[in-house]
């Protein structure tokens, strides 16, 4: 009787293309990628259909969270010093230069400020670890009288001569309620600051609207 | 994976004849492929796709032309007053008496309507966020505006004979 003879067959699967695959999508994902300093608070913006880019240079940013803390950034690419000293003085905080500069480097950082001007010098001193574990109170701007985000604007105003900043951010959360917005605006308005950029998240504009009809006119 | 070594089917060599080991060319791709997948799922994880966008927003100078403010035509004003629970209470003209009560996904209609009925000169919605309003109400509010194509708008304080009625309104139906 004739013996069906079965061939081994090898196990090995050749990876190249899987391995292809898998470096394409690595590749891919770490162009799509952009680190971005991580903000001091987390916040969640609403969204909008508008589709401009967030500028990221040049910009003056200032965060509210959900109850209302309001935080501070600002960079502009070079000195900042200028701003400080006026900060400092203003305040009469007394910084000396180590301070001063752990408060550019927080600045510059993007990550945001948010503490009372008493607070700051202190706030300042703590080591980078005790910083980050810090839960910054926010900067008092709800009072209309002790509005502290005013007092900035002035300062970064009055440091750049008059200048107003190019890209003035306003980030705030889902959550919050309108009258913390409403403050962070006065604050900036009583400096005659009056263009805003308000972040959000991206949305699609609603089929049948007058601006969905703009946007797919041929 | 472990590789089976596959004989090849060579012909036998006489007595003598010494066997040349043959060297697999092939490399263990393996750990290479779990270190490719491992980077992918991390940077999977850590893209933001979707990056933010920026609305623009230009509030108007409190201080400056007093006079200039209540210019809005009566025919043409289309309050709308944000209240609790995304609530909007809106009137045409200026008579807050006339208030009547939608949410904000309903409100679109209510401009789409008002607009169809009013020329577009003399069209001005007056947006009235109250102390109860919700930040992300006023964004949409504002999204509204540019989603209906309406020329000008304004964010201004809410009066407090219409916040009262607002709070009577609000307390009637229930809304906390």
């Amino acid at each position: 009787m004739p013996r069906v003879k079965i061939p081994r067959k090898s196990t090995t699967v050749d990876m190249t293309a899987m391995c292809d695959v898998a470096f394409l999508l690595l590749t891919f994902f770490m162009l799509a990628t952009k680190f971005k300093p991580e903000d001091v608070v987390k916040v969640a913006p609403p969204s909008s259909v508008s589709s401009d880019d967030v500028p990221d240079k040049n910009a003056l940013q200032v965060l509210f969270d959900k109850e209302g803390k309001v935080f501070f950034t600002y960079s502009n690419g070079d000195e900042l010093s200028g701003f400080v000293d006026v900060v400092s003085q203003q305040q009469n905080l007394g910084l000396n230069d180590v301070e001063k500069k752990r408060l550019i480097k927080i600045l510059n950082g993007g990550g945001g400020i948010g503490v009372p001007f008493g607070e700051l010098k202190q706030v300042l001193d703590l080591d980078a670890d005790s910083y980050k574990a810090f839960k910054q109170p926010g900067i008092p701007a709800a009072d209309s009288a002790n509005n502290q985000l005013r007092t900035w604007i002035a300062c970064l105003l009055a440091s750049n001569g008059g200048k107003q900043p190019d890209n003035v951010l306003v980030k705030g959360d889902n959550g919050a309620k309108y009258p913390a917005f409403k403050e962070v605006l006065r604050a900036f308005t009583d400096n005659k600051v009056f263009h805003f950029k308000l972040v959000t998240a991206m949305a699609d504009a609603p089929p049948g609207s007058a601006l969905w009809d703009e946007r797919h006119k041929k | 994976m472990a590789e089976m070594e596959v004989k090849g089917g060579g012909g036998k060599k006489g007595p003598g004849v010494k066997k040349s080991k043959k060297l697999s060319t092939r490399v263990d791709l393996t750990p290479m492929v779990d270190l490719g997948f491992l980077l992918i799922t991390f940077f999977m994880f850590t893209t933001t796709l979707s990056s933010p966008t920026a609305m623009k927003l230009i509030m108007p100078d409190e201080t400056a032309k007093p006079e200039e403010q209540n210019e809005a035509a009566k025919s043409g004003a289309f309050t709308i007053i944000l209240g609790k629970g995304d609530q909007c209470y809106y009137y045409e003209g200026d008579d807050p008496k006339t208030m009547q009560v939608t949410n904000v996904k309903g409100i679109r209609d209510k401009i789409i309507d008002k607009k169809s009925r009013t020329p577009a000169d003399k069209l001005v919605v007056i947006i009235k966020p109250d102390v109860d309003a919700t930040y992300a109400d006023a964004v949409a509010l504002l999204d509204e505006m540019t989603i209906n194509d309406v020329k000008k708008y304004a964010m201004v304080a809410v009066r407090p004979d219409e916040y009262t009625l607002v709070q009577a309104t609000e307390a009637a139906n229930g809304i906390k």
